[in-house]
């Protein structure tokens, strides 16, 4: 059974991100990058199937320009048995609808049995390529996952709703997105790191794959949130606070 | 900047290790002047032991900026830690330019924290002096028996295997010294008593004694009366090494410094908005800038294959010169609470006192400088 991760390049989270001057977009000029910790998380998983013996074979994916190929080369490092790298010229933009698409057209091709992705990217945060490879694969899905389990040809597996936690059972193939507790991510050996150099990488095109990869949605301008504007006060009992609480509407 | 991605990547899982398992454990560890087996196995599992290690002998086959790098991360989280990977990088090191086949076997379990080691060279008369060792291995059919003491051995209450300087010839000086690679489990070796430092404290050291320890032939490392030679060709990496450990503790006590002095309020502000906190930060910030420059000058001078004597002695001299200094003024933005133990930078200030003095004396670096001075000229 072969599974595939597709892992997101984005700015590593412990950046403060700055919009650039222009309000074009986010400046990444010498920014530290990273796999999207999410992605991670769910090759973590995909990983511990293969070293469980549910798993043959584990993808790494990723899309974009050449500098991509360094956190392919991560997941290598990790574990991953592959990597695939479709090819974008450099600031090529590309929405979650296309990337969904590459995706569709990958696992048709080579014959996946389960995606397993990050729920979201942290650079966008919008989340939206799970659902829609689902929904092009016509494939069952569960997103925001915090326990997995494969048991024949089925999966379990516990998400994470607002109103609590929701067991679900999937008949394979099917889409899963992690959530942050499904697991802790290893460390990649000193030793992987360096064999993940001279691994090889499958490098694709969307246009081999035929899919038109012309974004739908336009970002027509990026600007920083607006300063908080300091509203803490300090409060002497709570008596106060329940009283300042209540001026607020906050309590009634 | 220069570093690769590639080095980006190994210092960054380093840094995320040493902020995850190292640093939360550093305060007890000092406390309890504790060997931490457990943080080792760990390190060992991910390669973190060895890095300059080729891949045809079991390593990962770094460069010594990658392991300058994973050598300051280690120390921000605590230098005793850095100093045990340190320690195993130079045995590795003379294993592999030096060994034989036999004695390269050996490598597996050093770096796997199977095998500890330590490596003896220092002796009550014999300290920046070298030449001054009375240890000697005298021949004895085809092998050899091992007579006398070292001290302020680095792991010799817990080793398995001592890297031994000896004299093997007493008329010939420098050429009088030999390298033999002692199991310190067999008859004659005698451990003293684990000595109480004022930092580094989980580095377990103490004295080890030879009488009449028997040694195949085999024990012996690389040429007869090379010894010497052997341990000064390591040098140049120890150096770097002890340098950029020196920077991680230095980096550790600005962390710390720019933390308290953004919280800290006197005045009805943080200390941080005096001009006065603001310039000790600043010098800090800077020293430990220039510093870390230094080192990882002096590690792509050994990469790159050109003489890095006086590169590695510079890095090695001014990081722990500005370790020393900077810790003080971390304690100094503390105030009084950076003078009590379980504050971090009370133990960064004892932990870094030691960078002055081993791996050769900040006076003894001097005296190498100006001599490379001397000798190549002010741009040499």
């Amino acid at each position: 059974m072969k599974v595939l991760v597709p892992v997101k390049r984005v700015v590593d989270y412990s950046v403060r991100v700055r919009v650039k001057a222009d309000g074009s977009g986010i400046d990444l000029n010498g920014v530290k990058m990273s796999m999207n910790p999410f992605d991670e998380i769910a090759l973590e998983e995909a990983i511990r199937l293969r070293e469980k013996g549910q798993v043959d074979d584990v993808t790494a994916l990723s899309i974009g320009p050449r500098t991509v190929q360094d956190t392919l080369r991560a997941a290598l490092a990790m574990g991953a048995d592959k990597a695939v790298h479709i090819e974008l010229p450099a600031d090529t933009p590309i929405d979650s609808l296309a990337v969904a698409k590459l995706l569709d057209a990958i696992v048709r091709e080579d014959g996946y049995s389960l995606v397993l992705l990050g729920k979201q990217a942290i650079d966008t945060d919008l989340g939206g390529t799970g659902p829609m490879l689902a929904g092009l694969l016509r494939w069952p899905q569960a997103s925001f996952a915090s326990e997995l389990t494969l048991i024949d040809t089925h999966l379990r597996v516990v998400t994470e709703t607002d109103s609590g936690l929701r067991t679900l059972e999937l008949p394979l193939p099917a889409v899963v997105s992690a959530d942050l507790r499904l697991n802790t991510p290893r460390y990649a050996s000193l030793p992987n790191i360096m064999k993940a150099r001279s691994r090889p990488i499958t490098v694709r095109t969307p246009a081999e794959l035929g899919v038109d990869v012309t974004p739908r949605l336009r970002q027509r301008a990026v600007s920083p949130p607006p300063a908080r504007a300091k509203t803490a006060i300090r409060v002497e009992s709570a008596a106060d606070l329940v009283r300042s609480l209540r001026a607020e509407g906050a309590l009634k | 900047m220069y570093l690769t991605e590639l080095h980006e990547q190994v210092r960054d899982l380093a840094r995320q290790f040493s902020d995850e398992v190292i640093r939360p454990a550093a305060e007890a560890l000092d406390h309890d002047e504790r060997f931490p087996s457990e943080i080792y196995d760990e390190m060992a599992k991910l390669g973190l032991f060895g890095i300059g290690v080729p891949e045809a002998l079991g390593g990962p086959g770094f460069d010594s900026l990658t392991y300058a790098l994973v050598m300051e991360e280690l120390s921000r989280g605590y230098a005793s830690v850095a100093d045990q990977c340190g320690l195993v990088e130079l045995i590795a090191t003379l294993l592999v330019r030096h060994g034989t086949k036999e004695q390269q076997a050996l490598l597996g379990d050093i770096l796997g924290m199977r095998t500890k080691v330590a490596y003896c060279i220092t002796e009550p008369e014999a300290g920046s002096d070298v030449n001054g060792i009375r240890t000697t291995a005298e021949r004895d059919g085809t092998g050899w028996v091992l007579n006398g003491g070292k001290i302020w051995i680095h792991n010799a209450p817990v080793a398995d295997l001592g890297f031994v300087l000896a004299r093997t010839d007493k008329s010939a000086g420098h050429r009088g010294m030999s390298i033999f690679v002692v199991d310190l489990h067999a008859a004659g070796v005698e451990r003293g008593p684990k000595e109480h430092k004022m930092g580094q404290r989980a580095s377990q050291v103490g004295a080890l004694n030879f009488t009449d320890v028997r040694l195949p032939a085999t024990a012996r490392l690389g040429e007869e009366g090379r010894g010497f030679h052997m341990m000064m060709s390591v040098l140049d990496k120890g150096r770097v090494g002890i340098a950029a450990l020196a920077v991680g503790i230095a980096q550790a006590g600005l962390e710390a410094a720019l933390d308290y002095a953004g919280t800290r309020k006197q005045f009805d502000r943080t200390i941080g908005e005096f001009q006065g906190v603001q310039f000790l930060l600043a010098d800090m910030a800077k020293d430990i800038e220039a510093a870390r420059l230094l080192v990882h000058s002096a590690a792509s001078h050994i990469d790159r294959g050109l003489d890095a004597t006086k590169a590695c002695s510079m890095a090695k001299c001014f990081a722990a010169d500005i370790a020393v200094a900077r810790t003080a003024d971390a304690v100094q933005v503390f105030g009084g609470s950076g003078y009590i133990r379980g504050f971090e930078v009370e133990r960064l200030y004892r932990d870094a006192k030691i960078c002055q003095i081993y791996e050769g004396t900040n006076q003894i670096q001097r005296v190498i400088i100006a001599r490379e001075l001397m000798k190549k000229g002010a741009r040499g």
